[in-house]
């Protein structure tokens, strides 16, 4: 099975046809460096990340911001160190489906926010009427 | 701690009589077929050959047949509806209201989940590999789990029938009425977790198509190539890929809120209905386009087949396709305008959802153009791609109307908006699976199916479809409620009977479609298509022997242009021979049949069960079971097997030859 896994790539690899994560003969060790510097740095980001929380150096409300910062940088390392996403042209397919993924994420959540923003506000009742009782709508 | 959770003999439904009659006769058919099948000596090829079957054609297959069976079950809903509400003015009719209730929620969720999807996801994994010229799907033993867990869901609703009871709160669990203040029963746990464990499966599926499609196709076939089915496959699948999930978080929360009290969607603790509504159309309005885009593509193929010409303006449709890819995760909020976001929120997405029109109606004209000039066949599937065309456009127009937020504050939740979906969904995905399952249906069994019965389903079906839908039109513009188990109306009365006349002659059309295939099977000699290509088609497909081998493709077919097949059928009619050259045949490996997927659907089945009736133990020991398969799975030895050279020279010397003496012959 190996063998033919192994000749199977060699012959993608021909047609300058490379998936994600295929190991190439001979590149083994590279790929081993790879995954121990992706590792290392999403740990960094990690500790990063609970530091970023309790520490009272950073300005109280920018925290939030760092930690999404820092959660951001952490989806990109696992991107390009564990997943093999690179700008090269055997990648089109992913950088395109990544794209893709990144446009509905976007569209979901700033979609959610600004409808569900705009129906608080409806639902508001007008100012001066007493409030509605308990439970609401 | 009770053992059995909350499941007693209250779960069963003693005292209603039409369940238990329904359920009784489902149970002594399944023990029939069952017993059918040992008593002939069948079980030994059932399970070796169909249910642990990694090939892509047979699981297909079987996607099909799941589909057909469940849309009989969700049918007789419909008809039991249609009947409720012709009697139901001034009167209680047939159908107590918790009844009525679970008829209208069952039939919903069966119809899209248990129907449309299916079909539409088994067309694509018998035909895509085919048409891309490929042995297989990337991953085969994914695709047979992706299968046995969709049947696993389909088995959990079909439970509830006998077992307790199924959701009431319609084909989308809006809360709060579906949380647990407002719905203590287990129905809204048996629609979850039927939908959550059907839902990992589709996931599984989309992804192993879109690996499929992007990284195996044949030498030659680039993207501009590809036949047109296989492009809205990939944009369908692309969309499963990103829309699904948000369907398994959504239910997941709204579980949460059920079994740990948490407060996502309730109305007390700062829960927020509304983020549901937005969060399951985020999936929901995906969710039609999934199904409807291998709808698109399987008329395309059909249009230009029989027209006999290629598809007109091939490109445009790939945009086209594209296109509505992406626009329709722009539009969703057009599910709930009337919920209060305002007027720039509902002025954009109305636009929106009028733009998505336009490639829409790109690719109708583009159909009308590929019949324009072209020597039209009046085949079966050609008359189901006829119909759809004039039926989709009149519930498209319906559609724009809709999405004029105004002109939905009136009609929203009244029957024109049922008629506008039935007559969009109905056309679109389910003619169009009645079109691809008699076009390819030769190509997976080796005979046509009679003609004479196909014309009259088709004529049931469709004289039925506009007596049945049209009404409703009406009756919502009279301001009938959507849902309403009983009327004092007397307008309305008139118009609800025609729609039962149309119920009925639908249900003559679903008669005629199991008599053809009688019939069919029956006459299976002088229906045969001996050497593959039965309705001189354009792409890959057509090139196999009919039913296609194991390994599909003796050698990988080399494209060197748009219509892959039909160069080569051109070049072979005119020297009256198949001008390929014999290959050198070799060795093929092909992926070893495996019951991983049935096995691991049998515990899916099991925790989901314990889940809904809180079964603790027995929820352990369906993820110890899972696990372990995953476990026996991963550590197998033999992966693929191999088909010797000489059995792949003879099955495909064996195509040639009929293929040259049909040549020589002149039918092809």
């Amino acid at each position: 099975m190996t063998d033919h896994h192994s000749e199977d790539i060699a012959h993608r690899v021909e047609g300058g046809d490379v998936a994600p994560g295929d190991v190439i003969h001979g590149e083994f060790t590279a790929g081993w460096r790879t995954y121990v510097l992706g590792l290392a740095i999403a740990i960094g980001l990690t500790i990063a990340s609970f530091w970023v929380a309790q520490t009272h150096l950073i300005y109280g409300p920018a925290i939030d911001m760092a930690l999404a910062t820092l959660a951001v940088a952490q989806m990109g390392i696992h991107l390009i160190f564990f997943l093999h996403i690179t700008t090269g042209p055997d990648n089109t397919n992913n950088v395109l489906a990544l794209a893709f993924g990144i446009l509905v994420v976007f569209l979901v959540i700033f979609g959610s926010i600004w409808i569900m923003i705009h129906m608080n506000q409806s639902m508001m009742p007008p100012t001066g009427m007493p409030a509605p009782q308990s439970g609401g709508m | 701690m009770k053992l059995l959770g909350k499941l007693d003999w209250s779960a069963i439904p003693f005292d209603q009589p039409i369940p238990l009659a329904a359920g009784a006769l489902v149970i002594v058919v399944i023990l029939g077929v069952v017993a059918l099948i040992f008593a002939k000596g069948w079980a030994p090829y059932i399970w070796n050959e169909w249910i642990c079957s990694v090939d892509h054609k047979r699981i297909g297959v079987m996607y099909c047949s799941l589909a057909m069976v469940m849309l009989v079950r969700g049918f007789i809903d419909a008809l039991m509806m249609r009947t409720q509400q012709s009697v139901a003015f001034h009167s209680g009719g047939y159908l107590p209201p918790e009844h009525y209730d679970q008829i209208f929620s069952a039939h919903g969720t069966i119809m899209i989940f248990f129907v449309a999807m299916p079909f539409v996801i088994g067309l694509m994994n018998f035909v895509v590999p085919l048409q891309l010229g490929v042995r297989d799907v990337a991953f085969p033993t994914l695709n047979s789990v992706a299968l046995w867990l969709t049947a696993a869901g389909v088995l959990l609703v079909n439970m509830s029938l006998v077992v307790g009871e199924f959701s009431r709160v319609g084909w989308l669990p809006y809360p709060p009425l579906s949380e647990l203040t407002y719905s203590p029963g287990v129905g809204v746990d048996y629609y979850c977790w039927a939908l959550e464990i059907s839902g990992i499966g589709t996931l599984a599926g989309g992804i192993n198509l879109v690996t499929t499609i992007l990284k195996m196709r044949a030498p030659g076939l680039s993207y501009t190539r590809m036949p047109i089915f296989c492009w809205t496959a990939l944009a369908s699948n692309l969309m499963i890929i990103a829309a699904f999930p948000v369907l398994t978080a959504t239910l997941a929360m709204l579980l949460l809120d059920r079994y740990l009290g948490f407060h996502f969607f309730t109305n007390t603790m700062g829960g927020n209905q509304m983020m549901f509504m937005n969060l399951i159309w985020i999936w929901g309005h995906p969710e039609v386009y999934i199904l409807v885009l291998p709808a698109f593509g399987v008329y395309s193929e059909v249009v230009s087949t029989f027209s006999g010409k290629p598809l007109f303006g091939y490109r445009s449709m790939i945009v086209a396709t594209m296109a509505i890819c992406i626009i329709s995760f722009l539009v969703w909020l057009h599910h709930f305008f009337t919920m209060g976001p305002g007027g720039d929120v509902n002025g954009v997405f109305g636009i929106a959802s009028m733009i998505i029109a336009v490639p829409t109606g790109v690719k109708i004209f583009n159909w009308l153009f590929t019949m324009y000039g072209g020597t039209v066949r009046f085949r079966v599937p050609m008359l189901w791609s006829i119909a759809f065309m004039i039926t989709f456009v009149i519930g498209g127009m319906t559609g724009v109307m809709l999405a004029i937020p105004p002109a939905d504050f009136i009609l929203h939740n009244n029957l024109f908006l049922v008629a506008h979906f039935h007559n969009v969904i109905i056309p679109g995905v389910l003619f169009a699976a009645f079109a691809g399952y008699v076009y390819w249906f030769p190509k997976a069994f080796g005979f046509k199916l009679d003609e004479g019965w196909g014309k009259a389903a088709f004529w049931f079906w469709v004289i039925g479809f506009y007596l049945a839908f049209m009404p409703l039109y009406v009756m919502g513009l009279e301001g009938m409620p959507r849902r309403m188990q009983s009327y004092d109306v007397p307008q309305w009365q008139p118009w609800a009977h025609v729609a039962t006349v149309g119920a009925l002659s639908i249900m003559c059309g679903i008669a005629c479609m199991v008599i053809q295939l009688v019939v069919s099977i029956r006459n299976r000699e002088q229906l045969r298509d001996d050497y593959g290509d039965p309705w001189d088609g354009r792409t890959l497909e057509w090139i196999t022997p009919s039913p296609p081998p194991e390994f599909n493709f003796a050698v990988m077919p080399n494209v060197t242009g748009e219509e892959a097949y039909w160069g080569l059928k051109e070049a072979a009619r005119e020297q009256q021979r198949i001008t390929r050259p014999v290959p050198e045949y070799e060795d093929l490996e092909m992926p070893r049949n495996s019951p991983t997927g049935f096995v691991c659907a049998f515990f899916a089945v099991m925790m989901g069960f314990a889940l809904i009736w809180h079964i603790w133990w027995l929820l352990v020991l369906g993820f110890i079971g899972a696990y372990a398969t995953l476990v026996v799975f991963a550590w197998r030895d033999l992966h693929e097997r191999i088909i010797p050279k000489e059995e792949v020279a003879r099955i495909d010397l064996e195509n040639r030859a009929r293929r040259n003496l049909a040549l020589q012959e002149g039918r092809v």
